[in-house]
């Protein structure tokens, strides 16, 4: 290796790639649910939220929105602790529509075994540290909610 | 690889996504080789966090300026490569810059601890290794955060699971660094430096890692949050000049060592680049982008 290249960027061919989607529905509720409690029998507690199992655990469905990411995640509580933490669907769009209940819909019905391809069909990203920092404190406060649920 | 057969799932570790690919079995058993996976990147993130008291990074930092501490045998192997980096980059590579990150408010510091600087620049590293897995501190102000190599050692431990179980495929995404191995290239986008929405290019990645470094993004509001979190041992300030880089190496710990030191000295880094098997791209704030001849190929700008 002698030197490096380099590469002069022409301002618009960036542009025109703005704009990508980054989506994946990694797990379905009921998946995520059997991955945290196998065995156990679900009772929902409060629709599409809140449900209590046969073996005492909790599960809280929740998500965080901006106007660019949509996280689905689910958080597991087993005697008043954090069990587990999965992300069900994760989604980065730069044309705004990540609050479109359109483009919303398009994920419905998926499961993780069919990854989605959107728009510039972008799988793996590197790039600078996206921050989970949001999806932690929605944990803590499921926690602070739900953790005490008997 | 027909992704029909695979199973991608992702937590919320280590402050970013990480996000595990796999394939090769039968769906029941990756979902547990994938939970076991994900259970090394939270024992990593147990064992090297700044922020969690009980972890040996902090047992470190309390008391290894008063006594051989020791700590497990992976905070150990960290340690090694985070000395020798700093030894083969002349100091640029350094994990002890943690008083630098508190000042700035990106690191939190104890009440108790008196007000964090970083100590006298010395040729000699400020982290005694003593063997056994025993670590002590030269100086007694000396405070450090692995951050910068601890997310790669993350990823290589999580796809060493995946390989042990003999899996035909998998990937390792912690938040932008990465590894993979498999019969096919995994195609990696590398988001742009100045802005998260853009894509600067993309790599094709095979049994190998790529790592990047920049500014953080928050997503929520799509701003970069701030100074560039990679600061300059030397000047003990902020990186400029360079907003990104991304460095493709054998494992992702010396791929995420290596991205901080291309971060700081840009051209500079070649042939520390050379002799880990790395090659590399950055990022100048005009947006001009500087790469090693030797993954020209492999890399396809956004053009």
């Amino acid at each position: 290796m002698t030197g490096w290249i380099r590469w002069t960027a022409p301002a618009a061919a960036v542009i025109s790639l703005s704009a990508p989607a980054y989506a994946v529905q990694y797990l379905s509720v009921g998946e995520a649910q059997k991955l945290a409690f196998p065995s156990a029998s679900f009772t929902e507690v409060q629709p599409g939220r809140v449900w209590k199992t046969s073996s005492g655990g909790i599960f809280v469905l929740d998500h965080v929105i901006g106007k660019h990411l949509y996280i689905d995640y689910a958080v597991s509580i087993v005697g008043g602790r954090v069990h587990r933490v999965d992300i069900l669907q994760y989604r980065e769009s730069y044309g705004g529509e990540v609050r479109s209940p359109s483009w919303l819909g398009q994920f419905v019905g998926k499961t993780s075994g069919s990854p989605l391809k959107v728009g510039a069909d972008i799988r793996n990203i590197s790039g600078a540290t996206l921050s989970s920092m949001h999806v932690t404190e929605g944990v803590k406060r499921i926690l602070d909610a739900y953790g005490h649920l008997r | 690889m027909d992704i029909s057969d695979s199973v991608r799932r992702t937590q919320p570790l280590l402050g970013t996504f990480v996000e595990i690919a796999a394939a090769g079995a039968e769906r029941g058993d990756l979902q547990q080789v994938i939970d076991e996976a994900f259970a090394a990147v939270a024992q990593v993130h147990r064992l090297m966090s700044f922020h969690d008291p009980h972890s040996d990074v902090s047992l470190l930092n309390r008391e290894a300026s008063t006594r051989a501490v020791a700590v497990h045998a992976w905070t150990y192997q960290v340690l090694q490569m985070a000395t020798e980096l700093h030894r083969q980059s002349a100091g640029v590579f350094d994990v002890t810059v943690a008083p630098l990150l508190q000042q700035r408010g990106l690191l939190p510091r104890d009440a108790d601890d008196p007000a964090p600087a970083m100590d006298q620049r010395s040729a000699e590293a400020a982290v005694e290794l003593l063997g056994e897995g025993r670590v002590r501190y030269r100086r007694p102000r000396t405070r450090i955060d692995p951050g910068g190599i601890a997310k790669g050692f993350a990823v290589d431990r999580a796809l060493d699971v995946l390989r042990q179980h003999g899996l035909t495929r998998g990937l390792v995404n912690a938040g932008g660094d990465l590894a993979a191995f498999g019969p096919e290239p995994e195609l990696v986008h590398i988001r742009h430096p100045a802005n998260a929405g853009q894509v600067l290019g993309s790599a094709a990645i095979a049994n190998a890692a790529l790592a990047s470094s920049g500014r953080t993004f928050d997503l929520l509001q799509l701003s970069a949050a701030g100074d560039c979190a990679v600061f300059d041992p030397v000047t003990q300030r902020p990186v400029r000049g360079i907003i990104g880089a991304t460095v493709r190496a054998p494992s992702c710990m010396v791929a995420d060592a290596l991205t901080k030191v291309v971060m700081i000295v840009g051209e500079g880094a070649e042939s520390l680049l050379r002799r880990y098997r790395a090659s590399a791209l950055f990022v100048l704030e005009s947006g001009d982008v500087w790469i090693t001849p030797d993954w020209q190929d492999a890399v396809r700008l956004a053009a």
